[in-house]
């Protein structure tokens, strides 16, 4: 790992710059993964009073609003030069991290509908300038061969954190504790962004031209990767298929109080914790395989592990439906384990994934792309086809044993397909390529 | 008791049932509450609750205690098998097969009429140390006779897998506790299919001596730092220091059984990494960053 070197060698600017990535990116997952994905159905059903489907059905359009905005803002950053220019990157999300101050202090406050609507706009607005902008300080603040290992941080300390820390998932007690996170955070990034200090003008001095020695991808050898390429769209519709089928699984079962109260919102600490480590398991587990092996050997270990995940959750579910007598009865404390360790996998990823398939100059477009269309165009199909669901007054096994289906479908369809590209490989004579 | 409780218990009755071999039709489990049987399926399996066979009542099939309490106080025509909970037999009560106790609390009594009463000692290995040498013994003999052959035909193949271990045990480790977690739990849930059953013994079998190779390659490690020529004898005398080591350190609490997992999916990653030794294992190249 070349953090150590680095320490070694008392690079401490560049030292910071790993800090400060994981930082930022900590927070504003932090701050997707409570305030964004929970704190809003709180706020849209209990204090607007909507239904759990309108709500449902304006978080699909907070998502599908991010998609187009990252896009645009991504695009533009590649085409004006931003993306290789550490100052104005750290000034928008300075703007971006303010605008998500001011909505998530009045958040409590929202009490009509069009007050809703107006919210879900703006934030989709800081959240859509947000993402690429982050997510393209890894080229100027990461190394490549350090990014599995750095991702795996951020999913751990974000998910630790998460599960750890015993928060009523209310937009109130969100809010409040945001907030307080958030004054802090927006001071230093404030000082960090004018660079009116000496102090900080040298290190972001020495930052910014990091992106010429660390900024080009994993996967850009010996040619940069191309938006429209296979080696873009595969891990996109990849990505996307993962975030699908989390995202419409762990829809249902939050929505299920006997699934959530034995795991994610139980009242014992003991078993919020035992989640918590198995993200950081995980976590450490994806960082080390991401590091190790091809691209193609994660894919296949996260989608083993959502499939393995759900067998969990379904055949518990078909027990007891054997059984009703058991339908009360406690659920089985390995099902959320199981999911812990995969969406820390595919989380880690995700953070490593974007910035490794580009360049300096293509990270901007790249990560909006791939955040866009994989992260929040699968949030809002998931959430249209939950919402689907509900009106069909699906089951909660046959939802499951749909999202069962998928990942089982999904696994095969990355091993067979794999194995097809090395038998075309083999066929044209050049011995495959490793991804 | 939760599905969670109940499902290794009725796997092991699942398995009992079919290495038995009787044509089984039916089965059905109590889980809770006070239950008077006067008739039973081919196959009770009584899992919570209390279950009692009347002193009027004379049922047929086999009946497995795996928690909760089965009184027999009338006529059972099959065999009862106590797994787990409580098992009473009372004075002028008739089971024509065998009681048979294998964990749990059973009470036969006097007056009772039973074909055979069996009682299953657990082999507690802690509790004798003859049995824990015999056991240290086969162990050896059999990874012994395995190093002997590997390290004199295939050297290459512990070679491979030695330097897996020493050379990338973070990135074996990993790979083997993952494998040795999702492997275990998918045996566990395709036995629970009964059609799988065969495929789950098969399974958790070849994942254990997948891990016993990647103890071979410990081993065989442990041998190349002995001052013996022959790889042969080396790799041997290496492999029982290894199980000599990790039976000191299984006397260790908790941190001895840590290091013992350890050994083991390090082991197991390693030998999944090299294709069982067939070709060594080297991480991806990630350019970039400060050379």
């Amino acid at each position: 790992m070349q953090f150590s070197e680095h320490v070694r060698e008392h690079r401490w600017s560049t030292v910071f710059g790993y800090v400060l990535f994981v930082a930022l990116m900590v927070a504003g997952y932090y701050y997707n993964i409570t305030f964004v994905q929970l704190g809003l159905i709180d706020l849209g059903t209990r204090l607007v009073g909507m239904s759990e489907t309108a709500v449902s059905a304006w978080m699909a359009a907070l998502a599908l609003c991010t998609l187009v905005v990252a896009v645009a803002t991504g695009v533009t950053m590649d085409r004006r030069g931003w993306s290789t220019d550490l100052r104005t990157k750290l000034r928008l999300l300075l703007g971006v991290v303010c605008v998500q101050f001011v909505l998530t202090l009045v958040a409590p406050a929202v009490r009509t509908v069009p007050e809703f609507g107006a919210w879900i706009l703006a934030a989709s607005v800081g959240l859509g300038v947000g993402f690429p902008v982050s997510f393209s300080l890894a080229v100027d603040l990461v190394p490549a061969p350090d990014r599995g290992y750095v991702a795996a941080a951020i999913t751990a300390i974000a998910y630790v954190a998460a599960n750890a820390i015993p928060l009523s998932w209310s937009v109130d007690v969100f809010s409040r504790v945001m907030v307080a996170a958030m004054v802090p955070g927006l001071l230093a990034l404030a000082v960090l962004a004018s660079g009116h200090s000496d102090r900080t003008d040298a290190v972001l001095s020495d930052l910014a031209v990091q992106h010429r020695e660390f900024g080009r991808g994993r996967f850009n050898h010996p040619e940069p990767v191309r938006a429209r390429s296979a080696a873009f769209v595969v891990p996109v519709v990849l990505m996307f298929d993962v975030f699908f089928v989390d995202s419409l699984g762990f829809l249902r079962i939050i929505d299920t109080p006997t699934l959530l109260l034995s795991s994610w919102q139980s009242p014992a600490l003991s078993t919020r914790l035992f989640i918590a480590a198995a993200h950081v398991v995980g976590a450490v587990m994806a960082g080390v395989i991401y590091t190790n092996f091809s691209l193609s050997r994660i894919f296949l270990w996260t989608f083993a592990l959502f499939a393995l995940t759900h067998v969990l959750y379904t055949s518990d579910l078909r027990l007891a439906a054997v059984f009703p007598s058991l339908t009360g009865g406690a659920t089985s404390p390995l099902n959320p384990v199981f999911y812990a360790v995969a969406v820390s996998f595919y989380t880690t990823l995700n953070f490593a994934l974007w910035p490794d398939l580009s360049t300096p100059g293509t990270v901007g477009t790249h990560s909006a792309i791939g955040i866009g269309v994989a992260g929040w165009l699968a949030t809002f199909t998931s959430t249209a086809l939950a919402l689907y669901f509900q009106a069909v007054d699906l089951t909660l096994l046959s939802h499951l044993n749909v999202v069962q289906a998928l990942s089982l479908l999904l696994l095969s369809g990355v091993a067979v397909g794999l194995y097809a590209r090395r038998l075309v490989a083999l066929a044209r004579g050049d011995g495959g390529v490793a991804a | 008791m939760s599905p969670t409780e109940a499902i290794p218990l009725l796997i092991v009755v699942l398995l009992m049932v079919s290495i038995g071999g009787g044509d089984v039709q039916e089965l059905s489990v109590t889980f809770e509450g006070d239950t008077s049987v006067d008739a039973l399926d081919d196959v009770h399996v009584v899992a919570g609750g209390t279950t009692t066979v009347p002193s009027d009542a004379s049922v047929t099939g086999d009946v497995y205690v795996i928690g909760g309490t089965a009184a027999v106080e009338g006529t059972v025509d099959g065999d009862v098998t106590l797994l787990a909970g409580n098992l009473s037999v009372a004075d002028g009560a008739t089971v024509t097969g065998t009681v048979q106790t294998i964990g749990g609390e059973s009470s036969v009594a006097d007056g009772a009429t039973v074909g055979r009463v069996s009682a299953f000692e657990a082999v507690t290995p802690s509790n004798s140390p003859a049995q824990r040498v015999a056991g240290f013994l086969v162990q050896f003999l059999v990874l012994g006779v395995a190093g002997w052959w590997l390290a004199g035909r295939h050297p290459v193949l512990l070679e491979n897998v030695g330097a897996a271990i020493t050379d990338h045990a973070l990135v074996s480790g990993v790979v083997g506790s993952l494998a040795a977690a999702t492997l275990l739990v998918l045996f566990v849930y395709m036995a629970f299919t009964i059609v799988l059953i065969p495929v789950s013994i098969v399974g958790l079998f070849a994942e254990l001596l997948v891990v016993l190779y990647g103890q071979l390659a410990v081993g065989y490690l442990v041998g190349t730092r002995l001052p013996l020529e022959n790889t042969r004898t080396a790799t041997v005398a290496g492999v029982g220091l290894l199980l000599l080591g990790l039976e000191a350190l299984g006397a260790v609490p908790y941190v001895g059984g840590l290091g013992q997992l350890g050994v083991a999916v390090v082991g197991l990653g390693a030998v999944l990494n090299t294709y069982f030794g067939l070709q060594t294992f080297e991480p991806v190249t990630i350019p970039g960053g400060a050379e």
